[in-house]
């Protein structure tokens, strides 16, 4: 009697383990792609910033056109993006050539100081600042789905869940190297 | 050695639960301490204690975003108010995975925040105008991170479990001693446990009072730590810090309502208490210091 009793409980138990389990990393995945829309938002942002940005610094500056030309084909390619590294990529790119439109606009004490130009900047770095975030919350994500499809024992539920590994979002290294380096 | 901020917020949450359960040891003494003293069981007492402390202090906390904003006259603000301020609370909140708290200024040219709220979804977290005149945008990244850390740990509910036990022990003794005047036990109790009942009916209070402050403490410490989770960025909320450290003007509001709700506490004097709600600053300073030299591994 008492046997059948025990053998129920702990029948109980492991089908409450297994459930929790299996919830845990189906969390787990559906997180990493919630942090994945976060990035995709923050770049569209960034994205809608551009053309006013661009405006404002071609009203003084406008012999920069090469400047011009590599942040609007960095942003076409940024919006045609699909798949993490892809998407980490273009951003990497576009990143890079907004960067270099700040330091033009560095040159021109006039643009500097217009309050548009102030206003576009700080919307800007604090969109930066969002992506970042972003990528660094869903690399969080990321680490934990990862750690717990190799680790025990929600390694075992991995299968059944139909959760496996996923991509970090690494933006590639060599566009960082180029950053022009811009002194305040 | 470098320190991580990792082994920070657990070392403060083991901490926080050590110290929650020297609480619950203090009622157990109580109760046992009325029942030698008085002439019927004492456990009869405690319904009664917990609800005269539930009352007070959880309808403080659950009504705690609009009653701290009343108490300290804060005005929420929008985006088009405070733009820079407004986009670093965004960022925390995307770097956090927390929803957008409500954002208030409180009149004040003392450099000083605060948070607040009964949960994530309620949360409300207030500047001065002294700090935002004062703090550059890293610094005041930091602050807000180390504000969004008191929200994602639910600091404004531990802080008010804390104070209810608190409010328990306090109203425990202070029954137990009148009644103990009226009530006469047998003569089977021994002299020595009335004396060990008497001693912690004057003691277990104002041992609740330095177990509070203690918990106020790590909760200050965990928030700081976690405010580094968030940004990755242990320079912004240190050079925060010894901006507050250089400055000496104190908020006006001194009111032990609201004091430990404060990034620097209004109330804590220059020398260490223990009745201190937060850790001193240049222990804070020295501990996110060590953090900035991390290897970037402990990420």
């Amino acid at each position: 009697m008492w046997i059948w009793i025990i053998l129920a409980v702990v029948v109980v138990l492991l089908v409450i383990f297994v459930i929790a389990t299996y919830n845990k990393l189906v969390r787990a995945n559906v997180a990493v792609d919630e942090a994945f829309a976060q990035i995709e938002v923050q770049l569209k942002r960034r994205s809608d910033l551009i053309p006013n940005l661009v405006s404002t610094v071609k009203g003084y500056a406008a012999h920069e056109a090469g400047t011009f030309e590599k942040v609007t084909e960095a942003r076409a390619i940024a919006e045609h993006a699909n798949g993490v590294a892809e998407v980490a990529a273009a951003d990497g790119m576009l990143t890079q050539a907004l960067r270099g439109l700040l330091a033009v606009a560095e040159a021109y004490p006039d643009l500097k100081a217009s309050a548009n130009f102030l206003s576009l900047q700080e919307e800007l770095s604090g969109t930066e600042n969002k992506v970042a975030f972003s990528r660094q919350y869903y690399n969080d994500a990321v680490r934990m789905l990862n750690t717990m499809i190799v680790t025990i024992p929600s390694k075992f539920f991995a299968g059944m869940a139909k959760v496996s590994a996923r991509e970090f979002y690494e933006v590639p290294d060599a566009a960082d190297r180029n950053v022009p380096t811009v002194s305040f | 050695m470098a320190v991580s901020f990792r082994a920070e917020q657990s070392s403060n949450k083991r901490k926080t639960w050590f110290l929650l359960f020297g609480m619950f040891i203090a009622v157990v003494a109580m109760v046992w301490a009325a029942g030698t003293l008085l002439s019927f069981n004492a456990a009869l007492l405690v319904p009664i204690a917990v609800g005269i402390s539930l009352i007070g202090v959880w309808t403080s906390y659950w009504k705690s975003d609009s009653l701290v904003l009343a108490m300290t006259q804060a005005k929420v603000i929008s985006h088009e108010d405070a733009p820079q301020l407004y986009n670093l609370v965004e960022e925390i909140c995307i770097a956090s995975g927390l929803p957008m708290p409500k954002i208030a200024i409180v009149q004040d040219p003392a450099p000083n925040a605060f948070a607040t709220g009964r949960d994530p979804n309620h949360a409300v977290i207030a500047f001065t105008t002294g700090i935002l005149e004062k703090m550059d945008r890293e610094q005041l990244q930091g602050v807000a991170a180390h504000e969004m850390a008191h929200v994602g740990n639910r600091d404004t509910l531990v802080m008010a479990v804390a104070a209810t036990t608190a409010g328990l022990l306090a109203i425990l003794a202070d029954m137990g001693a009148r009644m103990a005047l009226f009530s006469r036990r047998g003569n089977d109790s021994n002299p020595i446990a009335i004396i060990v009942s008497l001693v912690i009916i004057l003691l277990a209070p104002i041992a609740a009072l330095l177990l509070r402050a203690a918990i106020s403490r790590k909760r200050e410490a965990l928030a700081d730590a976690t405010a580094v989770q968030f940004t990755r960025n242990p320079t912004g909320l240190r050079r925060a810090l010894e901006t507050l450290a250089a400055d000496s003007t104190v908020v006006h509001q001194k009111s032990t309502a609201v004091a430990h709700v404060w990034i620097e506490s209004p109330l804590d004097g220059k020398s260490k208490s223990m009745f201190d709600t937060h850790p001193p600053l240049a222990a804070r300073i020295a501990l996110l210091r060590e953090m900035e030299g991390a290897p970037p591994s402990a990420e």
